[in-house]
């Protein structure tokens, strides 16, 4: 599809026009009024335009707009009326596409990128939602083929290379998981998505320091990330370094109080440490872990007994 | 003035110059705006060249002007740089994210191949210069094994109950915690024996480890199984045997389903996701996916350690069943749960007293892995 040369696109730049000369022209009050006035009426125009918008380009930019502000039934009903004007407008069938599997009509999603990718077999945003959805259905072969067919034809698609190592993080396969994540990486660095699953492969086959730089990455581009700043946690206890692991558990309490990763990883850690320290023969360090256990976790059956059992 | 001093000068003056000449500011002693209005009359009539001239000068003018960088996308787009118009129609939009036109262009063009943007190289800072290192000594360790085929390195062990939970007793005194721990052991052995997998177990002694910490620790390793281990009790003496079970959305039986609902009573952290209506959220499919696979892999795993069991053991086999077991959803692996034997059985409590009986247990399950 070549640039949409619509009126509304026009009539937009030429609102901007009028408010900028508006700006420019501060000293004068009364044309400051009528420009407000030529403004307000060009908004009208423009609506009067959008609704009754006939060519397919107006209908599309209309579907659009009404689609980012979250009204689906309109937009779909634009994006409909669009491709019955224009039956090979690729944007409005996969737009159509997108709006039925927000919809959960997720048959419909599928047909509507199938017309596309039979359209053209370059449209990779069509292949990559034929593929997700083909997850979606549980065919973890055909998403994989439309997701290798995505590479095929744009071999720099970071979100088809995350597809694809994100199904073998899945299939528990870390050194083909790393080979994919490291290219949707490299396509795109800002995908918190993207390092925290290479962090996870990474950290599959023990190599912390990759796996530290990639959860750090999720850091840097999503402090709230708490996934990320939990398996970070794992990272730090599995080294000996227990402060900073329980520090990480709890910074991940602060973002979500009810996060149950963190508070059974910081209990879990807290009774590893009671119990060593008790076998040890150090009682009040045991007292003071089984202590801060139910302090995360009130009713956990270890910490309650062995308090307890201390105490008598 | 020194020579110096007069070089410099002279080269700024020359400088400034050409810079004034080049701009357009110099041409119409213009704002960023103004460069903006003379983009967007380039672009209507069809000067593309020109256009991106004076639009570029717009944003450099004013980087947070988005009307410049949307029509800066624009020119080039009609120049038929689709990178470039890509990365301009996306600052247009990450500046007003109400610029539908931007960012329906970004999505049109987004649609198909775009060519990447050369990238600025940047100096690695010390944690990326220690992650290459260990990179480069791990390439030869990571050579990976191609096709779908799901992949076990490593299992964590739960010997079941532990410490003041005995969990079942048999008449003459054994316990269930004992023999779990003791074929546990065992097993970790097997599988660590073949130098080809690690394993962990959940607990190496005899305390007690609540069970939602036991998944934990299949997480703490990014384990690929977790297998809990478990002796059945009756109050009858009658039945015997072993089952395994798995978890799936639907139980096999009542019983199962039973077993489930007592078990899952204890988690109380983990409210059910609520879905917001009109909103698709991708990294919810590939959770649910994911998920999908682990049980359909767990049933695999029960199959083949039930069928080990029963092809080895003096144990009749009870079968495979499968329920939504909050324990076992936590993991975020296959995970099994194995009954060998009921311990309020005589027969069963006499075989499973024996040392010999376990480690043969813990060969079968070793068997379904390896």
């Amino acid at each position: 599809m070549s640039l949409i040369p619509m009126p509304v696109a026009e009539l937009k730049a030429l609102i901007n026009k009028l408010r900028t000369f508006t700006k420019l022209c501060s000293e004068g009050m009364t044309l400051n009024i009528l420009t407000h006035l030529l403004t307000v009426c060009l908004v009208f125009l423009f609506s009067a335009v959008v609704s009754w918008a006939a060519d397919a380009n107006s209908l599309i930019f209309q579907g659009a707009d009404l689609h980012y502000r979250g009204n689906l039934e309109e937009a779909m009903a634009s994006f409909q009326a669009a491709v019955k004007l224009e039956p090979r407008n690729e944007y409005a069938h996969n737009q159509l596409g997108i709006i039925y599997a927000r919809k959960e009509r997720f048959d419909d999603a599928f047909r509507e990128f199938s017309l596309v990718a039979s359209i053209d077999q370059q449209n990779t945003f069509a292949l990559l939602w034929l593929g997700i959805l083909n997850l979606q259905k549980n065919n973890l072969d055909k998403g994989y083929e439309n997701f290798q067919k995505i590479i095929q034809a744009d071999p720099d698609n970071a979100d088809a290379y995350y597809y694809l190592g994100a199904i073998y993080n899945i299939r528990h396969n870390p050194a083909k998981a790393i080979e994919y994540l490291k290219k949707s990486r490299d396509a795109d660095a800002k995908e918190a998505d993207t390092h925290f699953r290479l962090g996870k492969a990474f950290r599959q086959v023990d190599m912390v320091k990759n796996a530290q730089l990639e959860y750090g990455r999720v850091l840097a581009l999503n402090n709230s990330y708490s996934a990320a700043r939990n398996e970070m946690g794992w990272l730090y206890y599995n080294a000996g370094d227990y402060a900073a692991a329980f520090a990480e558990w709890q910074m991940s309490l602060k973002t979500n109080p009810r996060d149950s990763d963190a508070i059974f990883s910081l209990a879990r850690g807290y009774n590893e440490q009671a119990w060593k320290a008790y076998k040890k023969g150090n009682q009040q360090d045991a007292s003071s872990y089984w202590k801060k256990v139910l302090t995360v976790d009130p009713e956990n059956k270890a910490a309650k007994y062995y308090l307890g059992k201390q105490t008598k | 003035m020194d020579r110096r001093a007069f070089f410099h000068f002279s080269c700024r003056s020359l400088l400034y110059a050409t810079v004034l000449c080049l701009s357009p500011r110099s041409l119409w002693g213009a704002t960023a705006i103004e460069c903006a209005f003379e983009g967007q009359n380039c672009i209507q009539r069809g000067e593309y060249d020109k256009a991106v001239i004076s639009l570029q000068e717009a944003v450099r003018l004013d980087p947070g002007n988005d009307w410049a960088y949307g029509l800066l996308g624009r020119a080039y787009h009609g120049q038929g740089k689709n990178a470039e118009a890509l990365a301009a129609f996306r600052e247009a939009v990450r500046l007003n994210p109400d610029d539908t036109y931007s960012r329906m262009m970004s999505e049109i063009i987004a649609q198909k191949p775009v060519p990447r943007l050369k990238k600025e190289s940047k100096s690695a800072s010390p944690l990326e210069k220690e992650a290459a290192e260990e990179e480069a000594k791990m390439f030869n360790r990571l050579q990976a094994e191609e096709g779908l085929r799901y992949q076990v390195q490593r299992v964590v062990i739960d010997a079941g109950h532990g410490g003041f939970d005995p969990g079942a007793v048999g008449k003459t005194g054994l316990k269930e915690k004992d023999i779990t721990l003791d074929i546990a052991k065992y097993l970790q052995q097997k599988l660590e024996g073949t130098g080809k997998k690690q394993a962990f177990l959940t607990r190496t002694d005899d305390y007690f480890v609540p069970l939602a910490e036991r998944t934990v620790i299949a997480n703490q390793y990014r384990a690929d199984l977790f297998i809990s281990l478990h002796i059945n009790a009756n109050p009858k003496q009658d039945p015997s045997g072993s089952e395994t079970y798995f978890c799936s959305e639907q139980a096999s039986s009542k019983e199962a389903a039973r077993v489930a609902a007592t078990e899952n009573a204890v988690s109380k952290y983990d409210q059910p996701l609520k879905k917001k209506e009109g909103y698709i959220d991708v990294e919810d499919i590939l959770f649910r996916f994911e998920r999908k696979l682990y049980w359909d892999e767990s049933g695999k795993f029960a199959k083949r350690f039930q069928d080990g069991i029963k092809n080895n053991l003096p144990l009749q086999s009870r079968g495979i069943h499968s329920a939504d077991f909050s324990v076992l959803r936590k993991a975020r692996m296959p995970a099994i749960l194995i009954e060998t034997g009921f311990i309020s059985n005589p027969r069963d409590e006499a075989n499973l007293a024996k040392a010999e009986f376990r480690t043969q247990i813990a060969q079968a399950i070793a068997g379904g892995i390896l």
